[in-house]
């Protein structure tokens, strides 16, 4: 690529900040945008990769500033010196608290307290508060998409939501995520072809863009907003594997109501055959709730779509499966189909699809004793 | 394995030196704890040395599903001495070419003794694995690996290795990575799957299946950026992955195409991760070819036409969608399955010539919505609504016409009573609404499409403007487009600027308009010069603004306030960079005309019509020169409009000079019928069509 994204953008939309739209927080307009907060920030991140970051057990100046202050939040909070970003990850009856407080209906306000500590903690480049903060970001993301078309304050979480937004710019460097999709008629790094001799001239054809290249945004512009939150969600999604499984709920029940669809009629298959009872017991109950339903529906497009089933997708099949993950998961995935299949979207007719077979294949396959290819078969004879 | 199948409760044998034995003693010394006078029963009765009495001791007990006395039958042997016993010396270890065939006599003789000692620690990372222990797991099973790695450090020979020590090896190399997954140790997990998959370990195609689907799955899900591979394995000119998803997509590939080549057993999760992983990069079209792979027989074939029928769709290859579709649609094959159904209507109700197909897909949708399915009967009267409003718009008779556009909304209203919530629905009742001029329903439709989208959607701000224009509210479309301007990043900003540029010609405010189109040509130029072919965007990708109607616009906007000049000038410009087109044609014919040459205004005018047979404008002007020439010409002008308004029949400019030409011919009534209609039409006409933000 001879072009550089970044450098062309800034050309062009280096006066767009100036335009706001109706409350935006002083915290909004504040983002780094510059160069040199971004490599501060990209240094940490890439120092909390390494799996076994060996945290200490006691908490390191910035941590111990944001736990005082979100102690100030959240009074029961029981700060002692061991506590931790770390140990307030893991920590149920801490997250819980902070939950239900996002949930609150004016939670999301230029003025919350705990939107500014979210906003403040994220910038404190420190990796374990950042990844405390990332833990909240499907409840942000969640509340913050489904309120939009409710006209009430929202600058909180757009401030949060574009700090996840600026910090993905940065280390990114504004550019886009490439993905060069392989072609098995060339040789490559796990097959070799009998054609070795040919030149790859094809490599480099199906070049595609998953994540296009980020342009600042001091402020959410309704028609970015998607992409604004389809951002925060890839910085989830590189984080994913560190994320505690209640963060990864939260994120598939809001699916759910993104969806705005109930797709229990795509339960599997196999329930069918017995279950035309259960069936109708469903049907009732779809139909008690149908107006609470399709409430918090919202457009999907592409630049939403594809982080959100990644994320589920990683919900749905990750390594060392959670029970009650998976079903929120499945039920999410449920519902994401039935809405492609409403929105005859093929791609993701295609994404959830596949994804909802898997899941029913891992189902069965759990229900019957495997094979296991690595154990020794018993013999009746031991012999040398 | 040479002995039968073990079948519970049998009485297990030793065998070994040509000498067998019953276990059954040696079970109940074990039993009893006695580990040491186990084993000499064994050395006796089979004449086994320490080590080899041993590993058979803890193979009873792993088989006797005694793991701990396993554990502790293992730990009695020092397997590390043992290893090192086995690696060749220093001398060895470089083996020229020609040493080569006394290093094998070697390997033959250690073959058998690492066997046992690569048998025992096995079987040890495998009861710690049963026992969940499994990072020690992890480091025993590692230590196979490694043994294996110092004794054969040319890699596993092909032809001349035991059996037996190559299954082990093979168990080993699985294990693995699996162990770590399972410990939750991913940076190792990757490690142990890259050198599984990467060394030479010369295992099975299903083993190596195995492993290399499971690596895939991980990659896929784990949710860790793997990383590329390190330098040292890379091979000048192969193809490197250099992400997750590249290299998932990769190994998913090679194993289809192993399983086309008939080495691996059929396996349908590999086609559905690959489909995930490849709808998720947007490259269906890639997805389409791999399914088109494979071999007839192995997957139902109106599956596989209605799985490339998404994958075309989703690359925006519809017509070939449509063709599989209306094979799999067949009356033989499964006419009444919903989702192609569905599918095969949305393509129809964007191609007005395929829209009366769209109407039947759509209809059956209907009647086949039942049971479990019955909530996409919104979705099929949607479309049902969609085909019919197409297919109105090329209906030849205006009963026709208007049977269908009210069949249209009737279903569209029918849909949007079933989901409420669907703003798509709301978008397209507000656009039929407009383009059936019932312009206060619209712009309820509009506004709260806008609502409910939170102003998130281009196109909903872009029909509120629209509709505000066609009621002549022009100061509000004003505002709309503005509003609309403040929350779209620059680069997106080019349709709205269109409509604002058309916006201020309609407020007669020309050089205001001049303005607005010189930063939208500005805008157009910039993106062009910046982004190359890799730019997918979100919103605008359908109605990006090309350079060559903003040439356009502004050529014809300096034609209609007379400056000939500069109209010329951008004319220039527009026609660099499309050479034939009707619409240049047809602003040169206007300029022609300005400067008062008749004759060549018609001549253009004409040419503009053999380019473009449909080209409504053209006719209304060849028609209006033409009802100047004098009576005689009056019926062929009479019949160009007619046949304008056929094609158009909400264009005002076409009823108004039929009008006239009807009044030159004296019938009044029906003249006075033509200019009532173009005075409804002029309080009711947008900027630019209601069609083209569809």
């Amino acid at each position: 690529m001879s072009n550089d994204p970044s450098t062309t953008t800034s050309s062009i939309a280096g006066d767009t900040t100036t335009a706001t739209t109706d409350d935006t927080i002083s915290t909004a307009t504040t983002i780094p945008e510059d160069a040199t907060s971004s490599t501060a920030l990209t240094s940490t991140t890439k120092a909390s990769t390494s799996l076994d970051s060996s945290s200490s057990s006691t908490s390191s100046k910035p941590q111990a500033a944001a736990i005082l202050s979100l102690s100030a939040i959240l009074p029961s909070l029981s700060s002692t010196s061991h506590t931790t970003a770390r140990s307030l990850l893991h920590d149920p009856h801490t997250s819980s608290q902070i939950s239900s407080l996002l949930k609150q209906p004016d939670s999301g306000a230029g003025d919350n307290n705990l939107c500014r500590w979210l906003y403040d903690t994220f910038q404190s480049s420190d990796p374990d508060l950042q990844l405390l903060v990332l833990r909240f970001l499907p409840l942000v993301a969640g509340l913050y998409l489904s309120r939009v078309p409710l006209r009430i304050p929202l600058a909180g979480f757009e401030a949060v939501l574009l700090a996840l937004y600026a910090h993905e710019t940065a280390s990114r460097d504004g550019h886009s995520i490439t993905v060069n999709v392989p072609d098995v008629s060339h040789p490559s790094l796990y097959h070799e072809t009998k054609a070795a001799a040919v030149k790859s001239n094809a490599t480099g054809l199906n070049l595609t863009v998953i994540s296009p290249s980020l342009e600042p945004h001091g402020t959410v512009r309704s028609t970015r907003r998607a992409r604004i939150v389809g951002v925060a969600l890839e910085l989830y999604y590189t984080k994913i594997y560190e994320m505690p499984v209640e963060s990864k709920i939260d994120f598939c029940e809001f699916c759910k109501v993104w969806a705005g669809q109930d797709g229990e009629m795509y339960k599997q298959d196999l329930e069918k055959s017995s279950g035309n009872k259960i069936n109708e017991g469903k049907e009732e109950g779809s139909l008690g709730n149908n107006d609470k339903e399709g409430m918090g529906r919202v457009p999907l497009p592409c630049e939403l779509l594809q982080p959100v089933l990644r994320i589920l997708g990683h919900c749905l099949l990750c390594p060392n499966q959670n029970k009650k993950l998976t079903d929120k998961a499945s039920e999410a995935c449920r519902s994401l189909y039935a809405r492609s299949m409403h929105d005859i979207n093929p791609k993701a007719i295609l994404a959830t699809g596949s994804l909802l077979r898997l899941a029913n294949m891992a189902f069965d396959s759990t229900k019957q004793d495997l094979f296991d290819p690595t154990d020794v078969p018993k013999s009746r004879v031991i012999s040398m | 394995m040479d002995s039968g199948e073990y079948e519970e409760g049998m009485v297990v044998e030793f065998s070994a030196n040509g000498n067998s034995m019953k276990s059954t003693d040696v079970e109940a010394k074990l039993d009893e704890g006695n580990i040491h006078e186990a084993e000499s029963s064994l050395r006796e009765g089979l004449s086994l040395n320490f080590e080899e009495a041993r590993a058979l001791l803890g193979k009873l007990e792993y088989q006797r599903g005694n793991l701990e006395g396993a554990l502790r039958v293992f730990d009695g042997i020092d397997l590390q001495a043992a290893i090192e016993r086995l690696q060749p010396s220093i001398t060895e270890k470089t083996p020229s070419k020609k040493g080569r065939s006394r290093a094998d006599s070697q390997h033959s003789v250690s073959q058998h003794a690492a066997t046992l000692v690569l048998d025992a620690i096995y079987l040890k990372a495998k009861s710690l694995h049963k026992l969940g222990r499994l990072t020690e797991a992890a480091h025993e099973c590692k230590k196979v690996l490694d043994a294996v790695e110092k004794i054969f450090h040319q890699g596993i020979p092909d032809a001349q290795v035991d059996s037996r020590l190559q299954e082990t090896v093979s168990r080993a190399v699985e294990l693995l990575p699996e162990l770590w997954k399972q410990a939750g140790s991913y940076q190792e997990t990757i490690s142990a799957y890259r050198r599984a998959l990467l060394s030479q370990w010369n295992l099975d195609n299903d083993c190596c299946a195995r492993i290399q689907k499971a690596f895939a799955v991980f990659l896929l899900y784990s949710g860790l950026e793997a990383g590329p591979p390190s330098l040292g394995v890379q091979v000048e000119g192969s193809y490197v992955p250099k992400n997750n998803l590249e290299e998932a997509i990769l190994l998913l590939m090679i194993l289809l195409r192993n399983l086309f080549q008939g080495k691996t057993k059929w396996d349908p999760s590999l086609t559905e991760h690959l489909t995930f992983a490849l709808s998720i990069c947007n490259q269906t079209c890639v997805l389409a070819k791999q399914l088109e792979e494979i071999m007839p027989g192995v997957y139902p074939r109106v599956d596989r036409w209605n799985s490339l029928a998404l994958c075309y769709s989703g690359a925006g290859q519809n017509k070939a969608a449509l063709n599989l579709l209306r094979k799999s649609l067949h009356k033989h094959e499964r006419p009444d399955e919903l989702m192609p159904l569905l599918l095969a209507a949305k393509i129809c109700s964007e191609d007005s010539h395929v829209a009366a197909e769209g109407v039947g897909y759509a209809q059956r949708a209907v009647s086949n919505s039942q049971g479990k399915d019955e909530h996409l009967k919104a979705v099929g009267l949607r479309l049902l609504g969609l085909c019919l409003g197409k297919q109105a718009k090329i209906s030849s008779s205006d009963f026709e016409r208007s049977r269908l556009q009210s069949e249209a909304l009737k279903s569209l209203s029918e849909a949007v009573a079933l989901e409420k919530n669907n703003s798509d629905l709301i978008f397209e009742l507000g656009v039929q609404y407009a383009e059936h001029r019932n312009l206060n329903t619209a712009l309820r439709y509009a506004k709260k499409y806008v609502d409910e989208t939170g102003g998130s959607v281009l196109k909903g701000w872009r029909l509120l403007a629209l509709v505000l224009s066609a009621q002549q509210r022009f100061s509000e479309a004003h505002v709309v487009t503005d509003a609309a301007l403040d929350e779209t990043a620059k680069w997106e900003q080019g349709p709205l600027l269109r409509l604002k540029a058309k916006l201020k010609v309609s407020q007669s405010l020309p050089m205001d308009a001049i303005e607005t189109y010189r930063y939208l040509l500005a805008l157009v130029q910039a993106q062009r010069k910046s982004f190359g072919p890799l730019r997918v965007n979100s919103q605008t990708e359908d109605d990006k603004v090309n350079e060559f109607e903003v040439w356009h616009g502004l050529s014809n906007l300096y034609a209609s306030l007379s400056y000939w000049k500069d109209a010329e000038i951008c004319l220039g410009k527009a026609r660099e960079l499309k050479h034939y087109a009707a619409e240049t044609l047809h602003t040169e014919g206007i300029i022609l005309e300005g400067c008062g040459k008749s004759h060549e205004a018609l001549a253009t005018y004409i040419d503009a019509l053999m380019l473009e047979p449909y080209f409504v404008p053209g006719k209304i002007v060849v028609a209006m020169l033409m009802s100047k020439m004098g009576p005689k010409a009056l019926p062929v002008a009479r019949s160009l409009l007619s046949d304008a308004l056929r094609l158009d029949p909400n264009n005002r400019k076409a009823w108004y000079y039929l009008g006239m030409i009807h009044r030159d011919d004296g019938r009044m009534a029906d003249a006075a019928d033509c200019f009532q209609a173009a005075t409804m039409l002029e309080e009711s006409d947008p900027i630019e069509s209601f069609s083209s933000i569809m």
